[in-house]
């Protein structure tokens, strides 16, 4: 206790004299910036799976042909999970003589356990939200079907056998999903109501949903204990399984959340190592005299530890009360886009954020710390002496090994954590010696420079550790910078390239041979463009060379949903766009009975190239070799197949065409006559999941711009900290040529030159390091195209040199400016 | 270990020698030094640059530990115990002033004559070092930091710290040696007036003849080896 209260009367005059400031400084922004991500970012992921459960109306559905079992339901009950379902099937409503093939959906009163339904009365009227489905008697529907059965509001329409009062239009519904069932005109009804239409028979080809929301831990649990369960006609699914479109980007804005938080980590790291560094320095005298007065090794350890951690304790508060403000501000900045309801902050996370800061600030300074109680007594006699340097190992490991912690804690993500510290580790170990070596070959040159070179030169390479260590702290700092730029800016545009304006919205599928020409002309005047028409023949894949396909499989693999149904074949004289040949070769006019296979399904079945694959299409079998794997990408919404054939093949089985389109809001009304003509295609309206999914995104896209910000804030404000925590030396020397008679420009000149290079270095090594990270980065963990980026090249370095010598020059300009003497007394 | 007031041998040093390694081999800074020192008596080691004084002065008062020989405190062995052996003697019973003062330029005058105190855990340390403030004549500069005390005045903080915890030797290092001679004249005073005053043993090294003369005794170093 009375070393506690020493420590804190030490630390209090220390913080006066400004001994502190540094120290205090990197660490309330190591802690603001990991608790404002830390709150920022735990807050805006519930709120996208809570907005991306909208997807699904729930956290977890299973789909099933039939009823599931009660117990199921039971165990949710038990859990604390909420429960809705929904019946979906296609229905032939006929009313005034008109006939429509609609898209039944009987929800129970539940519905939606997530996101609302929101409908209309008339086109004049505003939208109404609503979180429950149309009451019992009552029905929903989408305004086509009023225009196509020549209905109104208010009118009765017929179910089957029951009939039902249209009370509101549907103009929104979250778990709108892109299959057979849903591209027809929905129809909602009350589940209630479902028995009296008599359409439920046995046999009746039906979907169920049963939806569930809940606690993660009791829905993780359900989910665990229900999939073993499950028949091979049940599914169940969460956001990551279920549109993984949305799963894919949420994982990447989620990875990116998880990689800013690990930059700024880094970027703080190097703060505190610095601060801590000087702080230290500037202690050894005191220890010295400390030793003198007679306090033991431990005495001094105990002092300083307990001065640090009161240190981390006022950071740490602070730095959690700016972080919980800045993550408000951050949020309501962002309130338009953001759904009305955001995810309430979480101690927990704030609890991270402070745990970080301590973490950091414990594994930076317990080794110049521990340095500390070696300096020895004689220093009061003998200035020179200096504690022996902490051992590399220890420092380096220390640090790294609780970098990794930290980071692995953020991202839950080994591969990312070490594909980071893996590729960074070695790149700088690497570009450690490259500087040695060049600072070598400098020194060896040196007579050879004007003065002023030579000064400046002479000023790195003599204290070559020191400027080892601050290229080392500004080329990490930088290459975060530069990381949480280049992953954002790539991120974005990749999103933006697979979702252009324009993007199809729309899939006709089921147009017939003979309608090829008229409906390509028809949808060319309707949407300005002509779009590609695929031929489509339905098939199973049956064997494998000699092997039957479902032997080849395991349950849970995606293989499985390809072998369980008709596969959509095609065929094609060549590569379609959006597909990347990965393996083999693609074939020419003379190629006979050859397959291409889509990369992933030949993985998940074991398929070689030059295997035999037999496919039975109704009761014809025929076999095609496999020529080559296409990677596909799943995320475009253009129509994309698992298996491509050569023309051959299969041009005379029996086959329809499908296209996907754009079509302008403004010419659906054109669009209704289009279907009139063709009412046997089929046509499939992705314009809502479309709209979802680009709010999605630019949501996302906004809050990593404001990461981004943030990560840059951060990495500005520890520049600048680490010039200032190394001019000590700098003054000293400074003022001691001036003592000699150097002159103020000479003085100017070479603090100048002296910092444009290390500006340059650190530029240039932080591009090389960037460089690495990005390649595995992309390469190994976020799945993005890597490309080089001269223009950053460029930039960086120009941009290093310019604000660090800019920063240095004024930082020591009151070395020219205030008499030696005054300087000299204020070291 | 107790200090017991009717021995009259304080310190005593049997063969004593520091030598340390060189790219040249080894150089002998101190050899064989036979010494002994009495409770309440004053020493001066005096000698020319480079013969050893002052690393006798930190063997001395174990602030370095020696390559040969060894140092008796009170007939007890000092040299060969362990640093926190020797630090918690230093506590207990030395005081030091150094040429370059060593005050701690972040604590003003009063901390950082309340500092060996604290450290001892006095709960009464902010009277005490007042009261030697007073007695240094710096009671009026108690808030006043190093930067802002002449070199004189520093050098009375340090006087008011060395002899606060009323040690039983006091060890100082040049005391006057970045002192003006009026300066220097003022300290030396106030060394010996607080040394009777606090029946301290004083040991101290110095170029000073004046200052060496004061001392009831003087040895002489040449080259590491006492004339």
């Amino acid at each position: 206790m009375t070393k506690l209260l020493l420590a804190l009367r030490m630390l209090k005059r220390d913080y006066r004299s400004g001994e502190l400031t540094i120290l205090l400084l990197a660490l309330i922004i190591a802690v603001t910036s990991s608790s404002t991500i830390s709150l920022f970012a735990d807050r805006l992921q519930r709120t996208m799976t809570d907005q991306a459960s909208e997807f699904l109306a729930a956290d977890l559905v299973i789909t099933s042909p039939a009823l599931i079992p009660a117990e199921w339901l039971q165990q949710a009950e038990q859990l604390g999970l909420l429960h809705s379902q929904s019946v979906e099937f296609s229905s032939v409503l006929i009313e005034n003589d008109q006939l429509l093939l609609a898209g039944i959906k009987a929800v129970s009163n539940q519905y939606p356990l997530r996101g609302h339904l929101k409908t209309i009365q008339t086109d004049y009227t505003t939208e109404q939200t609503y979180h429950h489905g149309p009451a019992a008697n009552t029905v929903w529907v989408e305004k086509r079907i009023l225009s196509a059965l020549g209905f109104k509001l208010g009118d009765t329409l017929h179910v089957g056998e029951k009939a039902l009062l249209i009370s509101e239009l549907l103009t929104y519904e979250p778990d709108k999903r892109g299959d057979l069932y849903s591209l027809s005109p929905r129809v909602m009804m009350n589940d209630q109501d479902l028995a009296a239409t008599q359409i439920i028979q046995p046999g009746s080809h039906i979907h169920y949903f049963f939806h569930f929301a809940g606690e993660t831990k009791a829905l993780t649990q359900f989910k665990a204990s229900i999939k073993a369960h499950l028949n091979p006609s049940q599914r169940i699914m969460d956001i990551h399984e279920d549109r993984p479109e949305v799963g894919s980007a949420i994982t990447r804005a989620e990875r990116y959340l998880g990689l800013s938080s690990i930059l700024v980590i880094l970027i703080a790291g190097v703060a505190i190592a610095m601060s801590t560094r000087r702080y230290t320095e500037r202690h050894f005298d005191t220890t010295a005299i400390l030793r003198c007065l007679g306090c033991t090794e431990r005495e001094i350890i105990v002092l300083f530890s307990y001065q640090i951690l009161l240190i981390g304790l006022f950071a740490c508060v602070i730095g959690c009360l700016i972080g919980w403000f800045a993550q408000t501000l951050l949020l309501s900045l962002l309130q338009n886009l953001l759904p009305a309801k955001i995810a309430a902050p979480s101690l927990l996370a704030l609890l991270l954020g402070f745990l970080t800061g301590m973490i950091i600030l414990i594994s930076f300074t317990l080794p110049p710390l521990l340095s500390l109680k070696k300096v020895p007594a004689l220093r009061v006699l003998r200035r020179e002496l200096q504690p022996p340097p902490a051992s590399a190992w220890f420092v380096y490991g220390l640090s790294a090994s609780m970098i990794c912690l930290l980071i692995w804690r953020y991202t839950n993500d080994i591969s990312l954590t070490g594909t980071i510290i893996g590729s960074g580790f070695v790149c700088l170990l690497i570009l450690n010696q490259l500087v040695k070596m060049l600072f070598t070959l400098l020194k060896t040159q040196l007579p050879h420079y004007s003065l002023y070179w030579r000064l400046s030169l002479q000023n790195l390479i003599q204290e070559r550790h020191t400027s080892i260590a601050q290229i080392l702290a500004f080329s990490i700092t930088l290459t975060a910078m530069i990381l949480t730029f280049t992953v954002k800016t790539d991120m974005v545009d990749a999103w933006k390239q697979q979702l252009p304006e324009n993007a199809p919205n729309n899939f006709a599928l089921n147009i017939s041979e003979d309608q090829l020409s008229a409906t390509q002309l028809d949808l060319a005047a309707l949407t300005g463009t002509s779009s590609a028409f695929y031929p489509v023949v339905s098939g199973r894949l049956v064997r494998i060379n000699d092997q039957p396909v479902h032997q080849r499989v395991s349950k849970e693999s995606r293989g499985n949903e390809a072998i369980e149904r008709d596969l959509s074949l095609t065929w094609a004289e060549n590569l379609p766009a959006n597909n990347l040949l990965m393996a083999g070769a693609w074939w020419n006019s003379d190629t006979q009975n050859a397959v291409s296979v889509e990369q992933k399904l030949a993985e998940n079945l074991g398929i070689k190239l030059g295997d035999i694959l037999t496919f039975t299409v109704g009761s014809e079998q025929f076999t095609a070799q496999v020529s080559s794997f296409r990677k596909v990408d799943w995320e475009t919404m253009q129509p994309n197949f698992y298996m491509i054939l050569t023309p051959s093949t299969l041009a005379s089985f029996p086959h329809t065409y499908m296209t996907s389109f754009y079509l302008a809001a403004d010419k659906k009304n054109h669009f209704n006559q289009f279907l009139k003509k063709y009412s046997n295609v089929m046509i499939l309206e992705v314009d809502l999941i479309l709209a979802q999914f680009k709010m999605i995104l630019a949501q996302i896209t906004e809050a990593m711009n404001y990461l981004f910000y943030l990560a840059f804030a951060a990495g500005f404000t520890v520049l600048f900290a680490a010039i200032y925590s190394t001019l000590d030396q700098r003054i000293y020397k400074g003022a001691l040529m001036r003592t000699l008679g150097a002159n103020r420009r000479l003085l100017n000149t070479i603090h100048l030159f002296e910092y444009a290079l290390l500006g340059l270095l650190s530029g240039l090594l932080a591009i090389v390091l960037s460089e690495v990270v990005l390649f595995c980065l992309y390469r190994y963990a976020l799945h993005l195209e890597y490309r080089v980026n001269f223009l950053i090249w460029l930039i960086v370095p120009l941009c290093a040199t310019g604000m660090i010598s800019l920063t240095g020059f004024f930082a020591l300009r009151r070395v020219t400016e205030q008499a030696p003497l005054q300087v000299l007394q204020q070291l | 270990m107790q200090l017991d007031s009717s021995n009259i041998k304080l310190i005593e040093t049997h063969q004593l020698g520091k030598t340390v390694p060189t790219s040249n081999g080894p150089l002998h800074i101190l050899t064989g030094i036979h010494l002994s020192i009495n409770a309440g008596e004053s020493l001066a080691i005096i000698g020319a640059s480079g013969s050893g004084k002052s690393t006798l002065l930190g063997l001395l008062a174990g602030l370095d530990t020696p390559s040969h020989g060894e140092i008796l405190i009170q007939q007890h062995p000092f040299s060969t115990l362990d640093e926190d052996g020797r630090a918690k003697l230093r506590n207990q019973l030395m005081g030091f002033v150094f040429q370059s003062f060593q005050l701690l330029p972040s604590l003003t005058a009063l901390e950082n004559v309340m500092l060996p105190l604290e450290l001892s855990g006095n709960p009464d340390a902010k009277r005490l070092a007042s009261n030697l403030l007073d007695r240094v004549k710096l009671g009026n500069r108690l808030s006043h930091t190093p930067k802002q005390l002449s070199g004189g005045e520093q050098q009375r903080v340090a006087l008011a710290r060395a002899f606060v915890t009323q040690p039983k030797i006091l060890f100082a290092d040049e005391p006057t040696g970045n002192l003006d001679s009026k300066t220097g004249a003022h300290i030396i005073e106030l060394l010996f007036e607080l040394n009777q005053e606090h029946l301290t043993t004083l040991i101290l090294v110095t170029h000073d003849s004046i200052l060496a003369n004061r001392c009831q005794r003087r040895i002489t170093l040449d080259s590491g080896i006492l004339v």
